[in-house]
């Protein structure tokens, strides 16, 4: 039998998306016609038939992941073998192999030493695979769940002083940028295969923002060293690129601590996952009004309340602690 | 992210005139054509685009059979290559870029090597004919281009009459070692002529973001070297620019800057997927102005050219393409430790030792 099987259709890409056959299984082809649509991280691709025939199998339906080296479909044909492309088939490729640079949220620029994530045997048949961010969101999870030393610290912030309409992404975005600059120790990034840290110049702050495609976390830059119209202008534009899907894989890559705003819509506190190479996450949940005691009595205050996630293997408690103080401190302000 | 240079900057006072073009998108030609221009030559230069253009849609089609490398297509851009070709002669030396496939053909490179060179094999190199004192395609952006203005230092100090010819995109006009290079060749008088290729893409940049100037031909001003814009979809036009460039600087005359207005029909390379950033009818309107088509119709027009023509030679394009498609693919991988003996004449005790652990772990 021969086949024809997925190329390395980059420059390292892995696997793709199948988008769209343009065949169907009985066809007779002709070489170079158009037979299938893929979807890489880079690019959407059309294939062309490698050479004339009748296709007798199309493997794996459209939303199908498929990995370099994986069949696509089979020739009606004897034996003959004709190299790499149209090939015999030979056993299951590597899984452990697999590596995805592109699209990794909140991961490194050189994450080449990261070990492939642990990859569990299936404990049913069918099912739909995962795919684009729910599938990176997946891979992340249980990456960052085999290798961090997570421990979440909670608090609630009095923000009583805020002048009416304050913008909370905002003051937290400032805040995130005073606590890292008054505890550098949780703006660093852990690579716990060489017990090395990497403390970071600049504070690009990834920012979950969830969508009804799954979550997308693109990265403000700099934020202690710009102003705040300019950083409310970045974040609109990563939020516009988010939604209409045209955020390129670089602006979401290389943060170095992350912020989770999952109060917009509810939850007071959680244990937010931090992302290795990344040792710290931020949540804040939602707002609300509490009893609190003054010196003039009982009065009802606006309270904030913050979850901090931090890798305890390279962060001691105290650093936490001091920056989620610094985190209050700026917030508490007006 | 950048910006478009505002509009509402002073209008420079060099204006550049109008493109040279010589056979309109329409087919038609409002002005004669130049002396040495007659149909054997144009339908040669018909033939030899076509040929391009097949030899570019096969490289693509192999590329995403797993059968190519990374492949820089030169669709829309083959006038370009091909009325540069056609003006130089096997004296003169060329430094070319990486979407310069047409030109290296006429340079008497084979098809089967441009295949091979796009198929990872650097053996595809080892050019025969006129190319062979030509330079390997560059790929880092515009370093060429000193090369070249060097090459052109070595024709002159040692008085052969050729000339050099170079070529780079619209994105590396904004490098510095294109304005270095246009320096020297305006300094000492180089025998140089560069060709720009502006496609109106420098991978995602479009040329509006590119640079403040008006033409990139003006660049040429600066250096005190003449700049020609020419309408790189008329092959004839490009001809009759480089030809006129070649013969200044083969008679000592100096340099040239020739800036060819052309469109990136393709995308950037392989692994680019250019429906991202531009528009489906930039592209479409862009065909309505690519060279092969408008050539055709001057060609039918003066019947030159017919249907049974055509289909002869397509018929004669698909052989010469599926030939040179099973000498690429019957081409035996480099040996391993290829790796390693190009660096020095005599390799080093250090590399000596990695070649054998090379042989011994992957066989010779």
């Amino acid at each position: 039998m021969k086949y024809f099987k997925l190329p390395d259709l980059g420059e390292g890409l892995q696997e793709a998306e199948i988008v769209e056959w343009h065949i169907a299984q009985g066809d007779e082809v002709s070489e170079d016609q158009t037979i299938l649509s893929v979807e890489t991280a880079k690019a959407i691709v059309d294939l062309p038939a490698p050479q004339a025939g009748k296709i007798v199998k199309l493997f794996g339906q459209p939303g199908d992941i498929v990995h370099v080296g994986d069949p696509l479909l089979e020739y009606d044909a004897e034996s003959d073998d004709s190299g790499t492309v149209v090939g015999e088939m030979s056993g299951p490729s590597d899984d452990n192999a697999v590596q995805e640079d592109d699209f990794i949220i909140g991961s490194a620029h050189d994450d080449a030493d990261v070990p492939a994530p642990v990859r569990e045997r299936s404990v049913f048949s069918g099912g739909t695979p995962l795919k684009g961010v729910q599938r990176v969101m997946a891979k992340n999870m249980s990456r960052a769940h085999a290798e961090v030393v997570s421990v979440s610290i909670h608090d609630d912030v009095d923000i009583h002083a805020w002048q009416s309409g304050e913008d909370p992404t905002m003051r937290l975005v400032r805040a995130i940028a005073a606590a890292c600059l008054a505890e550098p120790g949780l703006n660093t990034w852990y690579d716990g295969e060489r017990m090395a840290v990497k403390q970071h110049e600049h504070i690009d702050l990834g920012i979950a923002v969830d969508t009804p495609d799954g979550l997308f976390v693109p990265v403000l830059r700099d934020i202690a060293g710009r102003d705040r119209a300019d950083l409310r202008k970045g974040l609109n534009a990563l939020r516009e690129a988010v939604n209409t899907r045209k955020i390129p894989p670089e602006e979401m890559r290389g943060a170095t601590i992350t912020l989770s705003n999952f109060g917009t819509m509810a939850g007071r506190y959680a244990n937010p996952v931090i992302v290795p190479p990344m040792v710290a996450i931020l949540g804040a949940g939602k707002i609300r009004r509490q009893a609190v005691a003054t010196d003039d009595g009982i009065e009802a205050h606006r309270v904030l309340p913050l979850s901090l996630s931090f890798d305890h293997r390279c962060v001691s408690g105290g650093e936490a602690a001091r920056f989620l103080a610094a985190v209050m401190k700026d917030l508490g302000q007006p | 992210m950048s910006t478009p240079v505002p509009s509402s900057i002073e209008k420079p006072r060099y204006v550049a005139p109008p493109p040279l073009v010589y056979i309109e998108p329409s087919g038609k030609s409002n002005r004669d054509l130049p002396a040495q221009i007659d149909f054997d030559w144009l339908r040669q230069a018909y033939q030899h685009m076509s040929l391009i253009r097949a030899l570019d849609k096969k490289a693509v089609a192999l590329q995403r059979t797993g059968q190519m490398r990374t492949y820089p297509s030169c669709l829309g851009q083959e006038a370009v290559g091909i009325g540069t070709g056609m003006a130089m002669m096997d004296a003169d030396v060329y430094v070319p870029y990486y979407r310069d496939q047409a030109t290296l053909y006429l340079r008497g490179v084979q098809l089967k090597q441009i295949l091979q060179l796009w198929g990872g094999d650097e053996r595809g190199h080892l050019f025969d004919g006129a190319a062979k004192k030509d330079l390997p395609i560059c790929v880092p952006i515009a370093t060429q281009l000193t090369q070249a203005a060097g090459a052109a230092v070595a024709l002159k100090s040692k008085g052969v009459k050729g000339a050099v010819v170079t070529s780079c995109g619209d994105g590396a006009t904004s490098r510095g070692d294109f304005y270095e290079a246009l320096n020297v060749a305006g300094l000492w008088q180089l025998p140089l002529v560069t060709v720009i290729n502006n496609n109106q893409w420098a991978i995602s940049v479009p040329r509006q973001m590119q640079s403040g100037t008006p033409t990139l031909a003006q660049k040429a001003v600066a250096a005190g070297i003449e700049g020609i814009q020419v309408d790189g979809n008329d092959v004839v036009a490009v001809f009759d620019a480089v030809n006129h460039a070649l013969q200044k600087a083969r008679s000592g005359k100096g340099p040239t800057l020739i800036e060819a207005i052309t469109y990136r029909l393709g995308d950037h390379t392989t692994a680019d997927d250019a429906t991202r950033y531009r528009s489906a009818s930039e592209v479409s309107d862009a065909w309505q102005r690519e060279p092969i088509k408008r050539l055709q119709t001057w060609l039918h027009d003066h019947d030159a050219w017919d249907a049974t023509r055509e289909q002869s030679l397509h018929g004669e394009i698909k052989q010469q393409i599926e030939r040179a498609v099973a000498d690429y693919l019957a081409i035996e991988p480099a040996p391993v430790d290829d790796i390693l003996r190009y660096q020095y004449a005599d390799m080093t005790p250090a590399l000596e030792q990695q070649r054998t652990w090379l042989l011994q772990r992957h066989g010779g």
